[in-house]
C-alpha cells in the first residue's frame, strides 16, 4: 500500500460508504421487483381461498358443486352448466367450471394439432436442409410471426377466415388433402428430374420455390373441390355432415380456433425445437452420414433421439401459450359454453370468461372470487409447464456439452 | 451449432417423404405469414383507394350505383349474387344491396357520378344536378361541380377558423371561468369569442345541393353536412393518389365518428402510445435493477437459478392473468384505497378505484418486466469477466465498476428489452380490457387542464379498437375497411418495433463476438 499514493481517506470512505448503499439498495430493489412480479401467485390464491371456508350463505360452492353435474331446476339429468348471471327470475346462476375447462382445453388441443407438424417440420427442415443464408432470414422472419397481436389474428380468424370457410368448407377439406399429397408428388417429381434441373432447384431453398408449387396446388383444389363434393358428399358437405355425421357446423367453432391459434403459437414452437435440434454435436450427424444415412434417416434416428426432450419442451411452452391466449379465443371461437367433442361447435374458454365477465362483476361475489380461481389455474398450469420444460431444457443442454466432450 | 454445407447430390438423392413434407411446412407457414400481412396490406390501404363507381342497370329496369364489396352462391340455387355498397342510408334505410348476377343487363362507369361523404347517413352516391346559392341563385349543368368544388374549400375554411377560435380562445376561458379565476375582462373577452363562433356559424354558406340518385329520386342536401366530394370516375391517377393519401392522413388524425364504424384512430392512435411511453418509464427502472442484482449482487447459488428460471417463467403467464392482478391489487386495492383517502368527495364516483391509464400501464408494466430482466440479464452475462476484474483491480468499487463499465456496455442489450416490451405491450387486449381500456373515451387523458396528464382517465387503445368494431359495432360490414386499417397500423408499428430490436440484438452480438476475442 505504501508503494501506490493511495488517495485521502474521507474520500476513499466516502466511496465505500456510497458503495455499500447502492449495493444495499440494489440488493433491496432487485428483492422488491422480484417478489412484485411473483405476488402474482400468491395474490390470486389469497382471493380465492375465502371460496371454500367462507361461511355467508351466498350460493354455496364446494369442489362437488364447481366439478360435477349438478341437477339444476329445469334439468332433468344433472348437467354441467356456467351461467353465473341468470335473466330475472332464471333461478340460481350456475357455476360448473368444467365446460370452461373444457373449452380452455379443446382450443389448446386442436391449435396443437395444427401447430406441431407445422413447427416441428420446418425445425426439422431448417435445423437440417435448409442453406444456411435462408436459415439465417427464415428465423426472424418467424420471430416476427410470433409477435403479430392475438388481436389481429383474432380479427382475421374470427371475421375472414370463418366466413370464408363457411362458404368455402368443400375447398378446405380438399386444401387438406392436396397440399401434402401435392408436397410429396413434388418430392417425387425432383427426385426424377435431371441433374441438370435439379441444381437451380436445390433442397436448401425449398422453402420457397415450393411456394409456387403451393399456389399450384390451391388452384388444383379449388377445381377439384366441387366435383369432389358432388361425388362424395352428394354436392353439399355442410347437409352430408348433418345427415350422415350429425354434426352441426357453427359459424365459429374449435376447428378456426385451432387454425388461429396454430398460427400464433407455431412460431415459438419452432424456435425452441429448432434450437433444439441445431444444437445437437455436429459430430453425431457427421458420423450417421459416414455409414451411409441419408440426412433424413440421421434425423429420425440420430437426432431427434438426442434432442427429443427439447422438442417435447418446446410443445409444453407452445401449450403453455394456447391455454392462456385470451384474444383468439374470444374472437373466434363465439363464446358459447358447450361441453361437446364435435370440432364444429363452439366454445368458451376460461381467459375468454375472465375478459368478459370479470369487468362486469361484484368485487369480492363468487363469480368474482370464481373468476379468479381460473385465473388461479391458468397461473398454476402455465408456470408448471413452463418450469418442467425450463427444467428440460438446461439438461438437455448440459446433455449436450456431455456429448461435445466425448466426440 | 451446427453449420451445414449446401446438401450435396448424392446426400439428397432420396430423402423419402417426410422431407418433402417438412419442407413444405416451412413453405406452410411463410405462404400464411405472407397472406395474412397482405391480406391487411391490400384491404387496410385499398379502402382509401377513391375506387370507380360501377352504375348497375338490372332487367327488371331498375337502377343502382356502388362498389362491388363480395361475392357467394345464391342460397339454395344455381349462380351467384353479389354485394352492392350504395350508401343513401337516408333514402335507402340501408348501405347495402345483394344483386343477382344474372339479373344484371349492364355494369359502366359514367364519369358524372358523385361520391359525397356525410357527417351523418353514410355517404351519398349519385349525380349533382345542381348547387342553390343562399340568394336562390340556382348553378346547374357543366358549371355545377366547379362550383360545389369551391364553395367546399371555402367552407373547410370557415369550419378551420370555428375550429381555431374554439380550442384557442374558448376553451381556456372557459376552464378558467369554472374554476372560479376568471376576471370581468376575461367574461368580457369569452361572451365576445362565442359571439364570434355564433356569428362565423351563421356565416356558413348555406347552399344547398340538389341531388340525384341513379334511380331518379332528388334529394335537397345542404352543403354542411359534407364533408368531401368525388367524382371517382373522373379522376386520374394523380389525382387519386392525392385523393388517396388525403385519406390516409384523415384516418391517422381524426377521431372515430358513427359508433366507431367510421373516420380515424387518432385518439386511439395517441392512447396506445402514451400508455406505452408510461410503462416504459415504470419497466425500464425496474427491470434493470433486478437484473443487476440478479446477475451481479445476488450470491449465484441454487436460490438465485430458481429465482432466474421463475422469472423467465413469468414471459409465459398467460396476459389475462396479469389483468386480473391489475383489477384486484391496483383498481380495488390501490385505486379504492387511494379514493378514500383522497378523493373521498368525488365518491362514490370513483377516481382511481376504477380502470385508468395509470392502472393499465402499471399492468403492462409488470407484464413486461420479465422480458426486460431476461433481456437485460443476457446482455450482462454477455460481458467479459476481465473487463469487470479490470475495473476493480483498477480500484473502482463495485458500485463505480456497474455503472461505469457495466451498465455501458449492457445498453443496447437494455434497450433490446425495453423494444421488445414496448412491442409486446403495444398489442396486447386483453390485461387492458380489464384494466382501463375505453370504447370510446370522450377525453384524451393529455389536455391544457392542470396536472396535464391525467393518469385516471380512460384510454382508446388500437387493438381494444379493432375489437370493439369487430365485435361490438353495428354493422360490421361497413366498419370491416376501418378495422383492416387499423390492425394493418398496429402490425406495422409492432413489427418496426421488433425489426429495430432484432437489429440491436444483431448489433450487439457481432460487437461482443470482437470484445471476447
Amino acid at each position: 500500500m505504501q508503494h501506490t499514493p493511495s488517495p485521502p481517506p474521507v474520500r476513499r470512505h466516502f466511496r465505500q460508504t456510497r458503495d455499500r448503499l447502492a449495493t444495499a439498495l440494489i440488493t433491496a430493489g432487485g428483492i422488491g421487483v422480484i417478489a412484485a412480479v411473483m405476488a402474482i401467485g400468491v395474490f390470486l390464491a389469497v382471493e380465492v381461498v375465502p371460496l371454500f371456508w367462507s361461511s355467508s350463505d351466498a350460493p354455496r360452492i364446494n369442489l362437488e358443486t364447481l366439478w360435477l353435474p349438478q341437477a339444476y331446476e329445469g334439468h332433468e339429468v344433472p348437467v354441467h352448466r356456467w351461467q353465473p348471471a341468470m335473466p330475472e327470475g332464471g333461478g340460481e346462476p350456475r357455476f360448473g367450471m368444467l365446460p370452461l375447462v373444457w373449452g380452455t382445453l379443446e382450443a389448446a388441443i386442436w391449435a396443437l394439432v395444427i401447430a406441431v407438424p407445422l413447427a416441428l417440420g420446418a425445425a426439422a427442415h431448417s435445423a437440417l436442409f435448409m442453406s444456411r443464408r435462408l436459415r439465417a432470414r427464415l428465423k426472424p422472419t418467424l420471430e416476427l410471426m410470433e409477435a403479430m397481436p392475438g388481436v389481429v389474428i383474432g380479427f382475421v380468424a374470427g371475421l375472414v377466415l370463418a366466413p370464408w370457410l363457411d362458404d368455402h368448407l368443400a375447398l378446405g377439406l380438399t386444401l387438406l388433402v392436396m397440399l401434402p399429397s401435392g408436397l410429396l408428388l413434388a418430392g417425387g417429381l425432383w427426385a426424377r428430374l435431371g441433374a441438370r434441373w435439379r441444381r437451380p432447384l436445390p433442397m436448401g431453398w425449398a422453402a420457397l420455390w415450393l411456394l409456387p408449387w403451393l399456389l399450384v396446388c390451391w388452384f388444383l383444389s379449388s377445381w377439384l373441390s366441387p366435383v369432389l363434393e358432388a361425388w362424395w358428399f352428394g354436392g353439399d358437405l355442410r347437409a352430408w355432415l348433418e345427415v350422415s355425421l350429425g354434426l352441426d357446423y357453427a359459424n365459429r367453432n374449435a376447428i378456426i380456433v385451432g387454425m388461429a391459434m396454430g398460427f400464433a403459437v407455431m412460431p415459438s414452437i419452432y424456435a425452441l425445437a429448432e434450437d433444439a435440434l441445431s444444437g445437437v454435436p455436429k459430430s453425431l450427424v457427421e458420423g450417421a452420414e459416414a455409414l451411409g444415412a441419408t440426412r433424413w434417416q440421421s434425423l429420425w434416428k440420430v437426432v431427434l433421439p438426442a434432442a427429443g426432450p427439447g422438442v417435447l419442451s418446446a410443445v409444453m411452452i407452445g401449450a403453455g401459450r394456447a391455454v392462456g391466449e385470451t384474444m383468439i379465443v374470444l374472437m373466434a371461437s363465439g363464446n358459447t359454453a358447450l361441453m361437446t367433442a364435435s370440432p364444429l361447435d363452439g366454445l368458451r374458454s376460461m381467459a375468454a370468461s375472465i375478459a368478459i365477465e370479470l369487468p362486469e362483476a361484484v368485487p369480492g361475489g363468487t363469480h368474482y372470487r370464481l373468476l379468479l380461481l381460473a385465473a388461479l389455474l391458468l397461473f398454476v398450469f402455465t408456470f408448471c409447464v413452463n418450469t418442467l420444460a425450463e427444467v428440460v431444457r438446461s439438461r438437455l443442454r448440459r446433455r449436450y456439452r456431455r456429448m461435445e466432450g466425448l466426440g | 451449432m451446427m453449420t451445414w454445407r449446401r446438401p450435396s447430390r448424392r446426400a439428397a438423392r432420396s430423402e423419402g417423404p417426410w422431407a418433402w413434407l417438412a419442407a413444405g411446412s416451412v413453405a406452410t407457414s411463410l405462404a400464411l405469414l405472407a397472406l395474412l400481412l397482405g391480406l391487411l396490406a391490400v384491404r387496410g390501404l385499398g379502402h382509401f383507394w377513391p375506387a370507380e363507381v360501377s352504375l348497375v342497370a338490372l332487367d327488371d329496369g331498375r337502377q343502382l350505383a356502388g362498389w362491388a364489396v363480395k361475392e357467394s352462391p345464391l342460397p339454395g340455387g344455381d349462380g351467384r349474387e353479389r354485394l352492392y355498397r350504395t350508401g343513401n342510408r337516408d333514402l335507402d334505410g340501408a348501405i347495402w344491396d345483394w344483386v343477382d348476377l344474372d339479373e344484371i343487363r349492364e355494369v359502366s362507369h359514367p364519369s358524372d357520378l358523385v361520391v359525397l361523404e356525410r357527417r351523418r347517413w353514410s355517404e351519398f352516391i349519385g349525380r349533382l344536378e345542381a348547387v342553390e346559392t343562399e340568394s336562390g341563385e340556382r348553378i346547374s349543368g357543366e358549371s355545377a361541380w366547379p362550383a360545389l368544388e369551391r364553395r367546399l374549400t371555402a367552407l373547410e375554411q370557415h369550419r378551420a377558423s370555428i375550429e381555431r377560435l374554439r380550442h384557442q380562445v374558448i376553451r381556456p376561458l372557459v376552464l378558467r371561468l369554472e374554476a372560479g379565476e376568471a376576471s370581468e375582462l376575461e367574461r368580457e373577452r369569452l361572451s365576445a369569442a362565442q359571439e364570434q363562433v355564433r356569428e362565423q356559424q351563421a356565416a356558413l354558406p348555406k347552399d344547398i345541393l340538389i341531388l340525384e340518385t341513379v334511380d331518379g329520386r332528388q334529394l335537397r342536401q345542404p352543403l354542411t353536412e359534407v364533408t368531401d366530394a368525388l367524382q371517382p370516375n373522373a379522376m386520374g391517377v394523380g389525382e387519386k393518389v392525392v385523393a388517396w393519401s388525403q385519406g390516409v392522413w384523415r384516418f391517422l388524425s381524426e377521431g372515430p365518428r358513427a359508433a366507431n364504424t367510421a373516420g380515424g384512430v387518432w385518439p386511439a392512435i395517441f392512447g396506445t402510445v402514451l400508455m406505452v411511453v408510461l410503462m416504459s418509464i415504470f419497466v425500464t427502472p425496474f427491470g434493470v435493477l433486478a437484473a443487476v442484482y440478479l446477475n451481479e449482487v445476488a450470491h449465484q447459488g441454487r436460490l438465485t437459478h430458481w429465482v432466474r428460471i421463475g422469472v423467465r417463467n413469468l414471459a409465459g403467464v398467460p396476459s389475462i392473468v396479469y389483468g386480473v392482478f391489475g383489477l384486484g391489487v391496483f383498481v380495488y386495492g390501490i385505486g379504492g384505497h387511494l379514493d378514500d383517502w383522497f378523493f373521498s368527495s368525488s365518491l362514490p364516483s370513483p377516481t382511481f378505484g376504477t380502470g385508468g391509464l395509470l392502472w393499465a400501464s402499471l399492468t403492462l408494466a409488470l407484464l413486461t418486466l420479465p422480458v426486460v430482466i431476461v433481456a437485460t440479464e443476457e446482455g450482462l452475462a454477455r460481458i467479459p469477466e476481465s473487463q469487470r476484474e479490470g475495473a476493480l483491480a483498477l480500484g473502482a468499487t463495485r458500485f463505480e465498476m456497474l455503472t461505469r463499465i457495466v451498465l455501458p456496455m449492457a445498453m443496447p442489450a437494455m434497450l433490446t428489452g425495453v423494444i421488445l416490451a414496448v412491442a409486446r405491450a403495444a398489442g396486447e387486449v386483453a390485461p387492458l380490457m380489464l384494466v382501463g381500456v375505453a370504447k370510446l373515451a370522450p377525453q384524451v387523458p393529455v389536455d391544457g387542464e392542470f396536472p396535464f396528464l391525467h393518469l385516471d382517465r380512460k384510454f382508446m387503445h388500437l387493438g381494444y379498437h379493432i375489437f370493439d368494431a369487430a365485435f361490438h359495432g353495428g354493422d360490421v360490414q361497413a366498419a370491416m375497411p376501418l378495422i383492416y386499417a387499423t390492425a394493418l397500423l398496429l402490425v406495422l408499428v409492432i413489427l418496426v418495433l421488433n425489426l429495430t430490436a432484432i437489429f440491436l440484438r444483431h448489433h450487439l452480438r457481432s460487437r461482443h463476438g470482437t470484445l471476447s476475442k
